[in-house]
């Protein structure tokens, strides 16, 4: 029940994040993604795990409400395939997750498969390097979440995971923005 | 640390530093060493990692660092690619390891296929190119520089990850991609109007071949995948960082040593492509005589492109012409005698 509802809270913030363009939206929305993932770490791998993903989601949710553009722009005009993506994409990878595959740790493959569709879809759609990297937070923690799967490579994953998370908000816009 | 990799992972590092020193343009060397440094530590750090979500992590760090350096691409444009593998290359994780039916099994191996092709810039993925751009920002460090290294992890990771039926499906998605860059490449190589992108078509070709020889799964695919990727690394690669001054000059010459380039690139003999090449098609002809056919087909169309390829070399003088005639001597000793290669990498 508790892993359910942190993987709707991680899909809730991936979706902020797609519909959003502004540095609160995005700002929000990585930090409740985080806080789902937190969740699930902690069930997948332990307290330790989940503390190196808080601390990257709350430093990449705090580094994009700094900076970025001004306030919310949650579904600006044209935003509609966003709204589809966000809706049918969750329904398609709920139904994966918990009908198509089978045996524990449903919650866990959700997060992992929506946060990375929305990652990719929000580069693919976007030109701004606060949106850009912030997805990029967002993906990099959630492979971090991803290693649940694998054979076991310990935290590593989580605590690089959680410098990437942390450490692209802070890449110079100067460069970001080089054309 | 696989021996493949290894072996890679000394290509990569030579061809770094003949671009060091041969490098014909005035830019700063040190800048040079640190951008080419990076992309080879990172590699290493791809083949040396024991997880796939590391190897994951490390290329996604790449692709930022790679996407913040100074060029004339917009950001965006140069984070999409690596972003997209490595979402791909994540969801393809989750099925590999899922259980369920069968075909999430096939559909972790598409992943697989397809978040290496965005990775590298392939088809149907292939980055956008300014030809004006300089080399360390563009495409080619990925296609030519880390793409080898990280081909050869994904390709090793995904025999380990998919199950013998899957694996088939991941080979045969491989020989298809592999039969589509062939003919793009070398087409568009040979008809594309800027020089710069038929040198980058050129290497997506050289890639095509790459694909089908891990795709054949036989014990000369993999060696013909290897010489290619060291005919890439070693052999195309230096000789586009010759040729970018006269690309810039927009200088053509048609000497002998433009043939003899010319000749390097589209594999002939002595040179090492044309050992690849004759083990691919040993490879396609124990396990489906029409592949190989396909295959030879597919060869005879890296002429024209080659031909032109040479010619955007102009004639290289002083330290150019030394680094040319280098690149020549080791490109026709590793094709006249590659065992050393194979062996290094236990193929």
């Amino acid at each position: 029940m508790v892993a359910g509802v942190a993987a709707f809270v991680a899909w809730l913030g991936a979706s902020l994040v797609v519909l959003g363009d502004g540095r609160r939206a995005l700002a929000f929305g990585v930090f409740l993604a985080a806080a789902g993932m937190t969740v699930i770490a902690w069930q997948s791998a332990g307290p330790v795990a989940a503390a190196a993903i808080a601390t990257g989601g709350a430093l990449a949710a705090v580094r994009r409400f700094g900076s970025g553009p001004d306030g919310w722009r949650i579904m600006p005009p044209g935003s509609t395939p966003r709204l589809v993506l966000c809706v049918a994409g969750g329904l398609i990878v709920l139904w994966i997750a918990a009908a198509v595959t089978t045996g524990a740790g449903a919650s866990l493959r959700f997060t992992v498969m929506v946060i990375a569709g929305f990652s990719g879809a929000r580069v693919l759609a976007s030109e701004d390097a606060s949106v850009l990297l912030t997805a990029t937070s967002m993906l990099a923690l959630v492979v971090a979440l991803a290693s649940a799967f694998g054979d076991g490579s310990g935290l590593w994953p989580y605590f690089g995971a959680a410098v990437i998370a942390a450490g692209a908000g802070w890449l110079p816009h100067r460069t970001a923005r080089a054309t | 640390m696989q021996p493949e990799s290894a072996v890679l992972l000394v290509f990569a590092a030579v061809a770094l530093a003949f671009a060091v020193t041969f490098n014909p343009l005035s830019i700063s060397r040190g800048a040079l060493l640190l951008k080419g440094g990076t992309g080879l530590a990172a590699s290493a750090a791809i083949a040396a990692v024991p997880t796939f979500d590391l190897v994951l992590l490390i290329l996604l760090t790449l692709g930022v660092l790679h996407a913040a350096i100074d060029g004339r691409r917009a950001f965006a444009v140069r984070l999409r690619a690596p972003i997209v593998a490595v979402a791909t290359l994540a969801v393809a994780l989750v099925f590999a390891h899922a259980q369920g039916p069968d075909e999430l099994q096939r559909f972790a191996a598409v992943g697989l296929v397809a978040g290496l092709a965005a990775a590298v810039g392939l088809m149907p993925y292939m980055h956008p190119l300014d030809p004006e751009e300089p080399m360390t920002s563009s495409p080619i460090p990925w296609i030519a520089f880390v793409g080898p290294v990280l081909a050869a992890v994904v390709v090793a990771r995904a025999q380990q990850m998919l199950a013998p039926d899957a694996g088939g499906v991941f080979g045969g998605m491989l020989i298809g991609l592999g039969l589509l860059n062939i003919a793009w490449g070398s087409i568009a190589a040979w008809l594309t109007e800027s020089e710069v992108a038929a040198w980058r078509y050129s290497f997506v070709a050289d890639w095509g071949l790459v694909l089908c020889g891990f795709g054949l799964t036989l014990a000369d695919g993999g060696r013909a995948a290897l010489l290619i990727l060291f005919s890439i690394v070693v052999g195309r690669l230096p000789l586009y960082v010759v040729s970018r001054q006269a690309l810039r000059d927009k200088a053509v010459a048609q000497r002998p040593i433009n043939f003899v380039v010319a000749g390097a690139l589209a594999g002939s003999a002595p040179f090492v492509g044309f050992v690849a090449r004759i083990l691919l098609l040993r490879a396609a002809t124990q396990l489906y005589w029409p592949l190989a056919l396909a295959l030879a087909l597919g060869m005879l169309l890296w002429l024209p492109g080659s031909l032109r390829l040479g010619r955007s070399l102009a004639v290289p003088r002083g330290r150019q012409a030394i680094g040319v005639a280098l690149v020549l001597a080791v490109n026709v000793a590793a094709g006249l005698y590659p065992l050393p290669i194979l062996l290094a990498a236990r193929l």
